[in-house]
């Protein structure tokens, strides 16, 4: 009896498992896990080794569509990040509706996939995983990646398989590193040139000043100081102090602005973002700081947060590349209104006021491009039309006189011509925005100036 | 050969028939999925599950802590974080194969789990968890520091992928790292199972359960305590070490990871159903399903992904006070109270 | 020494802060014996009805202010009655409701983020933004203002619970639940009103807090809760004047830190860790708390 109703039990498991081994999920002809070497390509200009990738990265996209993989924060204390990706989704949305990008003589419909990864860059790697699949070929490339660790994450397993990282959003300056040339950064000017500029800035206004540093406690803050350490060598500039601030959830600076201000410094490099930017200006000036030139984060000069320091604001010092939507010299702006008019048509709940939708929609102006010089619709072309560009500033939003150079492994960087801008504010319901004051070409110089662990670091 | 003038009725009614066929049954079904499960699922799913079951450990570990022994932990983050950073630098800085670093880091973990153990015995409950919620806040500041990220310039860190690969011809990666997950959880909670079945295991619940009246039946409750830390906190970082593997990395880059992470496990063990064997694991499972499947749930408001989870994880602390494996349990008795009675009531033989 | 006395005065800011949050939690602990890991969540959502109404429908920020008390008054009782009763009491596993308020903190902060939007907004100024000159040293106006916030709620809370019969009645609600209920006290609206109170203080310090930073997000409440649960422990939970205590003490801490330890840049969280262990080891229940006393 009991040897029946056993046997009965192991067939009601064995059936099923039956079934389950005829129709698997699994891919048996996948060889995902190994890497074989493939056979090196033709073109024997190319400025990219493809000697030991896992795939062919010559090989043409079939069909149709180019598609592009992101991964970025859409939920959590990160969300206005998210920002970014519409601006060059209405890019290529009205590149699509007017018929596509022509490579060659064919027309290609771009077409996008993104996932959540609120800013972890644990999430990044297992969505850029599931999104690419695990042969890595179901799109083109990463687009758009936000957050410097979270591009770093994915670095190596995109390297080994020749998939191109396009259009890293942040201004780290790793991404000039000669050891990776499928990861290419954006036009975000790399922060070490921001403490260049700075110097110049202060060479020539202010040749003895001393500086207080307010930076924040990572490598994005410790680029602007080692940077900023070497650009003054020689010089008569001191820095008198330096403060840091843990990163992430909004931390009260005050106490680093009072310890700043206490430093006899009369210039105030404000190398903080996000929220810690806007608030140290208030702090400064309600501590009744005297300063002479006062500098803000190139990542801090959005309308939003300016808008938040008021007053505060005035006079200070930045750069930047992308044409500020509301400065009002721009309101006829050809460039401007077809931005305005596009991202309200195909992304009607973003805010086309906000400095980082602008940027987005430049980023997908400046790939298109690209997509239009490449020598054929595959990753290695389209990878070296991206590190051969050479652009004026009638892309997108780019500002005048700027424009996007890339030149191989000689310069990686796009974005190193820059205005140098002032902060003007005219009242608190006015539409106050910055305005340029002189104009700083960088082009090739990015590597020679940056620390080489920065570059080469991680 | 005398025969008994009367029946006793047994204090604990013996476990019924149907309900251990069933059991055994279950037992089968469950062994043969988890063997087979790596060649049916592709590695994106493989992936999943591997988390789960690291998860899993995690929560097993501060279930002992916690379920069993009653000392309540939100920041068993931090010991797992310590595990993956040990294991990551190990493996990325000094070549050490990745294997090895599984015993170090329990060793390891285990012995911050005693150093944090002992200034637990002063502080009790709803202190300790707060300055265990510190420790999960403070870990990704300290990961910042050389000491754990070594000279990279941020807190991540990524050892070369060909040291977790396969060591067995004929399984690919994913399915290897699957089973050193279910090689080094069964492990576990066997360990835990005879730990908790055993008399170390009932000294636990009698301090969870009456500190005084444990210790006036000669159980020592600092060393009882202490260890208990010791050992959950191993729990946690084995879990990291394996996470590493998994995920290809450890990260310190969001502040908020480590308390997340520490919650995780909480809730884990709560949902699955605290103070049992199998809890953890089903409720490992849970978690991560839910994370995922509320993760870009509604197109265009993704940011309300968390509300989902949130709510979801409310909804099911309602529908199972007890975790699945406490609601499991209570149907099985239910049954099984019934038909004894039934038996007794007829008086079979 | 200037900027000594300027670092203690920030602290002073920060710490009325944390006390203020911690107010609430100890007020929940002691009417309900919960943690509220949503408590900071829940003032962050506060926070935004006061810039809603202060920013978008244009009302004075005092008067916004009290509608968002009386918003946030609602809402903690309703959350009470409907999320936590159910699964609160002795005859629950206590850890129930720490999911519970674990997934309430999620749920909040994300509808903050749905119903708000994600960018981050200006809370309309509370106090003037300038100073006082104390022997060199300046006493930002600011500081002295959410210092006498929480003086002013401490004396109210004060009345409330030691002059008035509802506060009789909170206590002993408080003090045994059975007991209470069998002397004919509605302990269940007892508890709804100590949520409610609680709320109100979060909504309270959240809105002011807001209002002294440049701008505030999502994240405004995160890092305060924890500093605040740091001074709650501290104080000892049971003890309204240990929170405050508490509080003060971890912001001039935390304050002095940043200022004269660099080797602890970056990692400044460790101090008011390192003061809790230190404290909680030589008294177990905190500062102020009481000692509980275990009958056999």
């Amino acid at each position: 009896m009991r040897r029946i109703r056993a046997l009965r039990l192991l067939s009601l498991v064995l059936v099923p498992a039956l079934f389950a081994a005829a129709c698997s999920q699994r891919d048996d002809d996948d060889d995902a896990g190994t890497s074989g070497n493939n056979d090196d390509n033709g073109s024997a200009d190319s400025s990219i080794d493809t000697s030991n990738c896992s795939s062919d990265p010559s090989e043409e996209i079939s069909g149709d569509t180019i598609t592009l993989v992101s991964s970025y924060p859409q939920s959590g204390l990160t969300a206005a990040f998210a920002e970014i990706a519409k601006g060059w989704q209405s890019y290529f949305e009205m590149v699509n509706a007017e018929g596509g990008v022509k490579i060659g003589d064919k027309s290609y419909k771009l077409a996008w996939k993104d996932k959540d990864d609120t800013y972890d860059a644990a999430k990044t790697v297992a969505n850029v995983d599931e999104l690419l699949g695990t042969s890595y070929d179901k799109g083109l490339g990463a687009f758009s990646v936000v957050g410097t660790s979270n591009n770093l994450a994915i670095r190596d397993k995109l390297a080994a398989a020749c998939v191109p990282n396009m259009f890293a959003a942040t201004g780290s300056p790793a991404w000039g590193n000669p050891d990776y040339p499928w990861l290419i950064g954006s036009t975000l000017p790399p922060y070490s040139l921001e403490s260049y500029v700075f110097a110049d800035l202060l060479k020539k206004e202010k040749p003895n000043a001393k500086v207080a540093m307010l930076v924040q406690d990572d490598d994005f803050g410790a680029g602007y100081e080692d940077s900023f350490k070497r650009a003054i060598e020689g010089t008569d500039i001191k820095l008198t102090k330096v403060e840091r601030y843990a990163p992430g959830a909004t931390s009260d600076v005050s106490t680093q602005v009072t310890s700043l201000a206490a430093s006899g410094a009369d210039v105030f490099f404000d190398g903080a973002t996000l929220l810690p930017c806007p608030d140290a200006l208030t702090k400064a000036s309600q501590a009744g700081w005297k300063r002479d030139i006062t500098w803000v984060s190139g990542t801090c000069i959005s309308k939003t947060l300016m808008g938040l320091a008021g007053e505060a604001a005035q006079g200070v010092y930045s750069i930047s590349n992308i044409k500020d939507p509301l400065d009002p010299q721009y309101d006829s702006d050809e460039a401007m209104s077809l931005y305005k008019e596009q991202v309200k048509k195909y992304a009607p709940d973003a805010d086309i006021e906000n400095g980082i939708v602008a940027y987005g929609w430049t980023q997908g102006a400046v790939f298109v491009k690209a997509l239009e010089e490449a020598d054929g619709a595959n990753r290695l072309a389209i990878m070296e039309a991206v590190r051969a560009l050479d652009l004026g500033d009638d892309v997108g939003l780019l500002s005048k006189g700027t424009g996007v150079l890339t030149d191989g492994e000689a310069d990686p960087y796009m974005g190193e011509r820059f205005n140098l801008v002032q902060y003007e504010f005219q009242g608190a319901n006015a539409k106050n925005h910055f305005k340029v004051v002189d104009a700083y070409d960088y082009e090739g110089k990015t590597a020679e100036l940056t620390p080489e662990e920065l570059v080469n670091g991680n | 050969m005398a025969e008994a003038t009367e029946t006793k009725t047994p204090l604990f009614p013996p476990m019924p028939a149907e309900i251990r066929n069933i059991r055994i049954a279950l037992a089968v079904v469950i062994t043969a999925v988890a063997l087979y499960a790596p060649f049916y699922f592709d590695e994106t799913n493989n992936k999943i599950i591997s988390q789960a079951l690291y998860l899993a450990i995690a929560a097993m570990g501060l279930n002992l802590l916690t379920g069993f022994n009653g000392q309540v932990s939100i920041g068993h983050g931090a010991f797992f974080g310590l595990g993956a950073f040990t294991s990551a630098r190990l493996m990325a800085d000094y070549n050490w194969t990745f294997e090895a670093t599984i015993p170090l880091v329990a060793v390891l973990t285990g012995v911050f789990g005693l150093l944090v153990g002992f200034p637990a015995l002063r502080v009790r409950g709803l202190y300790l968890a707060l300055v265990t919620l510190g420790l999960a806040v403070l870990f990704p500041q300290v990961a910042n520091k050389p000491l754990l990220k070594g000279d990279r310039a941020i807190a991540l860190v990524q050892p070369k992928p060909s040291g977790f690969e396969s060591l067995i011809d004929g399984l690919d990666d994913d399915q290897w790292k699957y089973y050193v997950c279910l090689v080094v959880l069964v492990v576990l909670f066997v360990a835990a199972w005879n730990l908790t079945r055993a008399r170390p295991g009932r000294a636990m619940v009698a301090v969870r359960e009456q500190e005084l009246a444990a210790a006036t039946q000669g159980v020592n409750l600092s060393v009882t305590k202490v260890a208990t830390f010791a050992i959950s906190a191993a729990y946690a970082g084995v879990a990291g070490s394996l996470s590493v593997m998994i995920d290809g990395l450890a990260s310190a880059t969001n502040p908020a990871a480590y308390f997340q992470l520490s919650i995780e496990f909480l809730v884990a063990l709560v949902i699955g159903g605290t103070a049992t064997i199998l809890g953890p694991v089903v409720g490992a499972f849970i978690v991560v399903i839910l994370r995922r499947n509320t993760s870009d749930l509604i197109e265009g408001k993704e940011v309300l992904s968390p509300a989902i989870f949130g709510a979801a994880l409310i909804a099911l602390v309602y529908l199972l006070p007890d975790g699945v494996v406490g609601g499991i349990r209570r149907l099985f008795a239910r049954v099984g109270q019934r038909r004894t009675s039934y038996e007794v009531a007829t008086d079979t033989t | 020494m200037q900027l000594f006395l300027e670092q203690v005065f920030n602290g002073i800011g920060a710490g009325a802060v944390y006390a203020s949050v911690a107010l609430a939690l100890v007020l929940i602990y002691k009417s309900t014996g919960l943690l509220n890991f949503a408590q900071g969540e829940m003032a962050l959502f506060s926070t935004y009805v006061t810039w809603w109404l202060a920013a978008e429908k244009d009302i004075d920020i005092v008067p916004a202010i009290v509608l968002s008390c009386a918003f946030a008054f609602v809402a903690g009782a309703a959350i009470e009655r409907i999320l936590i009763r159910p699964v609160e009491g002795s005859t629950h596993n206590p850890l129930n409701v720490v999911i519970v308020t674990l997934g309430m903190f999620l749920a909040i902060n994300s509808l903050a983020l749905l119903i708000f939007g994600t960018e981050q907004e200006q809370m309309p100024n509370v106090f003037p933004k300038d100073s006082y000159d104390i022997g060199g040293a300046a006493l930002q106006k600011e500081t002295l203002g959410l210092l006498a916030m929480l003086v002013g709620e401490c004396a109210v809370l004060w009345a409330l619970l030691q002059k008035t019969k509802l506060g009789l009645r909170l206590r002993g609600v408080a003090s045994n639940a059975e007991s209470s209920r069998l002397v004919g006290i509605n302990t269940g609206l007892m508890l709804m009103l100590g949520w409610g109170f609680a709320a109100v203080l979060g909504a309270l310090a959240g809105s002011m807090v807001a209002s002294t930073r440049t701008g505030f997000d999502a994240s405004l409440m995160q890092i305060i809760l924890v500093y605040a649960f740091a001074a709650a422990a501290l104080g000892g939970f049971d003890s309204l004047i240990g929170a405050v205590v508490g509080g003060l003490l971890v912001g001039v801490a935390q304050s002095l830190t940043t200022e004269y330890v660099t080797a602890l840049d970056g990692i400044e969280t460790v101090l008011p860790l390192g003061l809790i262990l230190a404290v909680l080891l030589v008294r177990p229940n905190g500062l102020f708390g009481r000692r509980t006393v275990e009958r056999v």
